[in-house]
């Protein structure tokens, strides 16, 4: 008799948890690329909270340089080589994991704070807030963020000298990068506003921001998630482009700074190849996971 | 459709005057251009600088400043740069050069892009498919301008193929005709442009057609015996392309502004090797005027590729 009983609450249980999350998530296992973009990103993470681990070198560390061993091809004790200055490219393209991948987080948890916060509140109420939201994402649209970036940079050197500058990256990349969310969650939230649902939940008296917070947000968050894993993408592209066009924070090790060592001296190629290969991995990393998820989540690709 | 777009028109001035002041406040705010010439030339006498800061109105508040500018800029004059001359010739001189590749890198990749993306949505999960998809996903995940320096390590440095800086060479002509030294010198560039924006489309329209083939007026369309190949590219194409029509509008929008990172790695003399390098030097009435040209392009080609929707996509109605 109990037996029966907890097999009923265990099948009630399941029949509950076939939420759309639980489907999304049995076709995402299914998709061997998004899978595989799952398996970059956590490496990543790992090494950009263990990586340090594995350095030879400390970061920003010219101690090849002393030995002699500067300018060197990859080898078994400089498995990426070393530049022209005598850095150790494994060591500093494992510190700049961590400095890379924490710029673009930070960066990519304001944009979607605020995209989403004015998205919500302008897809809800409308009228004024609208008109304005979408008056700032023309402005944005038109922008060259690159230049801005560049600008404000210049702005805030003394954050950058004071040691700031990756956290100065991240804010301003984040304060930028905001628009597309705002723009999408702004439309969801058109469509989800006017579902019966929200009439009924209103009709029993929740407020507005119950509402909106605990009915509208939760059934937006599909695309959101799918956004921000795009969008760090792009974010860590644009941290590498910042620190490469020599904008960045010159006390921290990037990708970017790699990348402009091997500009500066073509001929070792090594530096190039092996810290652009880093980017492209990780950025590939988010991309396909990115898409697994939109993917899973897009009830028209069902067969 | 005509008030339509004056009403358009008349949306872009808050948007050029917000995106335009903007930049001269954030550009004023990020230091005193005269300083950094003082560093330059430490001799400079406190007279001088003060007829310099005449010469370029720099003695008046930012806000009148501003203003003066916006009233100049009405009359077609982007105002004097820093380094000498006007910011019109400045501009008008880098123009050819950076369109020339920006132009050739979008028809390209557009016309190989389109046809690419058909296919692989057609063939789905075949062994093509996967090869395109893969080389695809890859063009959006790499650093532009990595991909260039790879190129010059490859091309230029070991099988000294062909030029990595420049657009044309002074001295010497590659493949021995000034002619063709120019088209040498815009092989790997227009490379790195176009796979970047082909691998976008590519994925563009591909996502875009498995979706309208799974409909039921292709179906149907197959069903009373149309070609496949004019049920795919008069019927489903038409409906899976507007998304690429704005990448293509916004593409040519930005054209003007170069590509700063590729032209950097390039040393190809353009717009937006000239931006950066006008952002390093502080001289801000020549970043003040590429930033405002390519705002305002950018606005026409959005008001262009909407207004383009309209002819080709008899759903969106232009009120």
């Amino acid at each position: 008799m109990s037996e029966s009983k907890s097999t009923q609450l265990t099948v009630a249980k399941k029949r509950r948890s076939a939420s759309q999350w639980a489907v999304a998530l049995r076709r995402l296992r299914r998709n061997k690329a998004g899978i595989v973009g799952l398996a970059i990103v956590l490496a990543y993470l790992f090494l950009a909270m263990f990586g340090g681990v594995f350095a030879a070198y400390p970061p920003g560390s010219f101690q090849p340089l002393y030995d002699l061993e500067n300018n060197l091809p990859p080898s078994w004790k400089h498995p990426f080589g070393t530049t022209l200055g005598g850095q150790d490219v494994f060591s500093e393209a494992l510190h700049s994991t961590r400095n890379d991948m924490y710029v673009a987080s930070v960066a990519t948890g304001i944009s979607v704070l605020i995209g989403v916060s004015v998205g919500a509140l302008a897809g809800y109420f409308g009228k004024g807030i609208d008109a304005v939201l979408l008056g700032v994402t023309q402005i944005f649209y038109v922008f060259p963020i690159l230049v801005l970036i560049l600008l404000f940079s210049r702005i805030f050197v003394l954050l950058v000298v004071a040691g700031f500058g990756l956290t100065m990256i991240a804010i301003i990349l984040g304060l930028f990068g905001w628009p597309t969310i705002a723009y999408i969650v702004r439309g969801e939230v058109l469509k989800i506003r006017e579902m019966e649902f929200i009439t009924a939940s209103r009709s029993l008296g929740a407020s507005s921001r119950r509402i909106l917070f605990r009915h509208i947000v939760p059934n937006v968050l599909p695309p959101i998630i799918v956004i921000s894993s795009l969008l760090i993408a792009t974010n860590i592209l644009l941290e590498v482009a910042v620190s490469f066009l020599g904008f960045g924070d010159p006390n921290a090790s990037t990708w970017g700074q790699l990348l402009e060592y091997g500009r500066q001296n073509i001929p070792t190629w090594w530096v190039t190849i092996f810290s652009g290969l880093m980017v492209v991995f990780i950025v590939l990393g988010f991309n396909l996971l990115g898409d697994g998820i939109s993917d899973a989540l897009n009830p028209r690709l069902r067969e | 459709m005509a008030r339509y777009v004056l009403r358009r028109l008349i949306f872009m001035i808050p948007v050029f005057l917000a995106v335009s002041s903007i930049t001269y406040l954030i550009g004023n705010a990020s230091g005193d251009p005269i300083v950094i010439l003082k560093i330059g030339n430490p001799r400079v006498t406190p007279e001088t600088l003060e007829v310099i800061r005449a010469y370029y109105d720099l003695d008046k508040p930012v806000y009148v400043r501003y203003f003066l500018w916006l009233g100049k800029f009405f009359q077609g004059d982007l105002g004097r740069s820093f380094a000498g001359g006007s910011v019109n010739e400045v501009i008008g001189a880098w123009t050819w050069t950076t369109l020339k590749l920006q132009v050739t890198a979008i028809v390209l990749s557009v016309l190989i892009g389109i046809p690419i993306g058909v296919f692989s949505a057609r063939r789905q999960y075949s062994k093509a498919d996967i090869g395109i998809t893969t080389a695809a996903i890859f063009g959006v995940s790499m650093p532009t301008f990595w991909f260039g320096l790879v190129l010059i390590i490859v091309f230029s440095s070991n099988l000294q193929w062909l030029p990595s800086a420049g657009a044309k060479g002074l001295t010497y002509y590659w493949w021995g005709d000034p002619f063709l030294d120019e088209i040498a010198h815009m092989i790997l560039p227009t490379i790195v442009l176009t796979y970047v924006s082909l691998a976008l489309i590519v994925r563009l329209v591909r996502a875009n057609m498995l979706e309208v083939i799974r409909q039921d007026f292709v179906l149907a369309a197959k069903a009373s015996g149309l070609p496949d190949r004019i049920t795919i590219y008069k019927h489903a194409l038409k409906n899976a392309i507007s998304p690429v029509m704005t990448y293509i509008g916004i593409s040519f929008g930005l054209a003007l502004g170069g590509a700063p990172l590729t032209e950097t790695v390039f040393s190809w003399p353009g717009l937006g090797f000239k931006f950066v390098e006008a952002a390093l030097e502080l001289n801000l009435p020549v970043v003040q005027g590429i930033t405002v040209i390519i705002a305002v392009m950018v606005m026409f080609a959005n008001l262009i590729t909407d207004l383009a929707y309209g002819v080709l996509d008899p759903r969106v109605r232009i009120e």
